[in-house]
């Protein structure tokens, strides 16, 4: 059998399996992408801010956690707070939950870490002129933040935001070493059972590259919408 | 010359950046309808003098006394932002707000702040549009003008809102050479309507025959402060002397 006819036969045969993977790895990658925006969008606002002990605090947790392995910080989370009693608890009727939330919480508090960077970078890299001039007209700051400075600030921020929401897609598949059933879980699954690691792995890597394709071209089709008046 | 109304008294206005000091001890007065001109070495704190007084810059200490409050002291002058909204300013490198049109560059700020309706604003900014000759540019985004272009509209963006002065900073500075006219033409018309304008600038000429007062500033110290006619020529100061020996 060729190498592409093999690749077939598993698809056909173990689709399920990837299928559910997908599933759950969309479910991560999604809850993580939105939180991480959330919290993100809080990181960069205490960052940029004026009140100093929540300025160092946001830039003590946006250095450390970009300094640190997303893996370290997951087991963290997963093996090592139950050991001092911090444990998720089980919900009954969602299938897995602790794991799930230990996995969402890691990879958002991850996230949110690179979004806060991007957020700022994106405002600061917008000529402080605009804001003198909105300032000089009489607006407050707060209103020359959000009519002059956020419109234009978005057009820095879309691209890099859209870099990093594929790669939580592409990260996301670290939760698998807590057990996680996403794709690179299910993968090892049809490996352990077909033995054809090379092909599998082809159709994971496949896999991933249609998400991460579909959803960077989401992406650049909402920075066409905003980069009229450019 | 008597009868002037005072609009701007600045008294000992000092401004430090860290230990650089930049502004040391300038008093000097504004009268309504007066056409001021502002010159000086670069570096000599003319922008920071003019910034100081729409407190884009916190000046260290010192008075600048507008309508009658000491805009500096918190007590009395509890909101800036009412306060920079009678003063036009109007800035060496346009500032137009690239994320909006021409007209909503015009209107967004008497709409929001002045609550003006939106067919009133529009009415208004196409009347003054008209008077800087670019009432046909009203649907264009900034990155579609030209410099000269840019600075007339930045001049009516802060017209829009009825300023009781206008502060202008080195308005020409950034334009290439043909499109210098075209903003000194505009801001000669805004003379003779009676506006009172500060103005930091490089034009000598414009200096001259439009600025009624010449205010020549170097090393954050007031050296000369007289009619322009007398101050170019008959300049006193060596300072002054030399520097307007390499300008002119």
């Amino acid at each position: 059998m060729t190498f592409f006819e093999t690749i077939g036969k598993i698809i056909e045969r173990y689709s399920s399996f990837f299928a559910q993977g997908v599933v759950n790895t969309l479910i991560i990658a999604a809850f993580s992408v939105l939180l991480g925006t959330i919290l993100g969008t809080l990181m960069a606002t205490m960052r940029m801010g004026k009140i100093l002990p929540l300025k160092w605090l946001a830039v003590a947790y946006i250095e450390f956690i970009r300094g640190t392995p997303l893996m370290v910080q997951l087991m963290f989370i997963f093996y090592g707070l139950p050991m001092i009693g911090v444990k998720i608890p089980d919900i009954s009727w969602i299938p897995n939950f602790s794991r799930f939330a230990a996995g969402i919480v890691a990879m958002s508090m991850n996230s949110c870490a690179y979004v806060a960077e991007v957020i700022r970078s994106g405002i600061q890299a917008v000529d402080y002129g605009q804001t003198e001039a909105a300032r000089s007209v009489g607006f407050s700051s707060g209103e020359a933040m959000r009519l002059v400075v956020l419109p234009q600030a978005i057009r820095n921020i879309l691209p890099a935001l859209g870099n990093e929401f594929v790669t939580v897609i592409k990260e996301s598949s670290i939760v698998s070493v807590i057990g996680i059933a996403d794709l690179m879980f299910r993968t090892n699954d049809v490996i352990a059972l077909s033995y054809k690691s090379l092909e599998c792995l082809a159709v994971a890597a496949l896999i991933y590259f249609v998400l991460t394709f579909i959803s960077s071209r989401i992406v650049s089709l909402a920075e066409r919408k905003l980069s009229h008046g450019k | 010359m008597e009868n002037k109304q005072t609009m701007i008294e600045v008294q000992d206005l000092c401004k430090s950046f860290h230990k650089l000091e930049v502004l040391k001890h300038i008093s000097t007065n504004f009268y309504k309808n007066e056409v001021v001109s502002i010159i000086g070495p670069s570096g000599g704190g003319k922008s920071t003098f003019l910034r100081c007084l729409n407190l884009l810059e916190k000046p260290t200490s010192g008075k600048i006394i507008f309508d009658g409050t000491d805009i500096c002291d918190k007590r009395q002058n509890k909101n800036i932002d009412l306060h920079r909204q009678k003063m036009g300013m109007v800035f060496q490198q346009f500032n137009l707000f690239n994320n909006m049109d021409v007209m909503r560059n015009l209107t967004v700020a008497p709409m929001r702040i002045k609550k003006m309706p939106k067919d009133e604003a529009e009415s208004k900014a196409i009347e003054l549009l008209k008077k800087v000759g670019l009432a046909d540019r009203v649907s264009a985004y900034p990155s579609q003008l030209s410099g000269g272009q840019k600075q007339r509209i930045a001049i009516v963006r802060s017209l829009m809102m009825d300023p009781e002065v206008m502060l202008f900073d080195e308005p020409t500075s950034a334009l290439d050479p043909e499109m210098i006219g075209e903003v000194l033409d505009v801001m000669k018309a805004l003379a003779a309507d009676g506006m009172t304008m500060i103005v930091v600038t490089h034009e000598m000429r414009f200096a001259r025959e439009v600025a009624a007062r010449t205010i020549f500033l170097a090393d954050g110290k007031i050296e000369e402060d007289k009619p322009s006619h007398e101050l170019f020529d008959n300049p006193e100061s060596p300072r002054l002397v030399s520097f307007l020996q390499k300008v002119l």
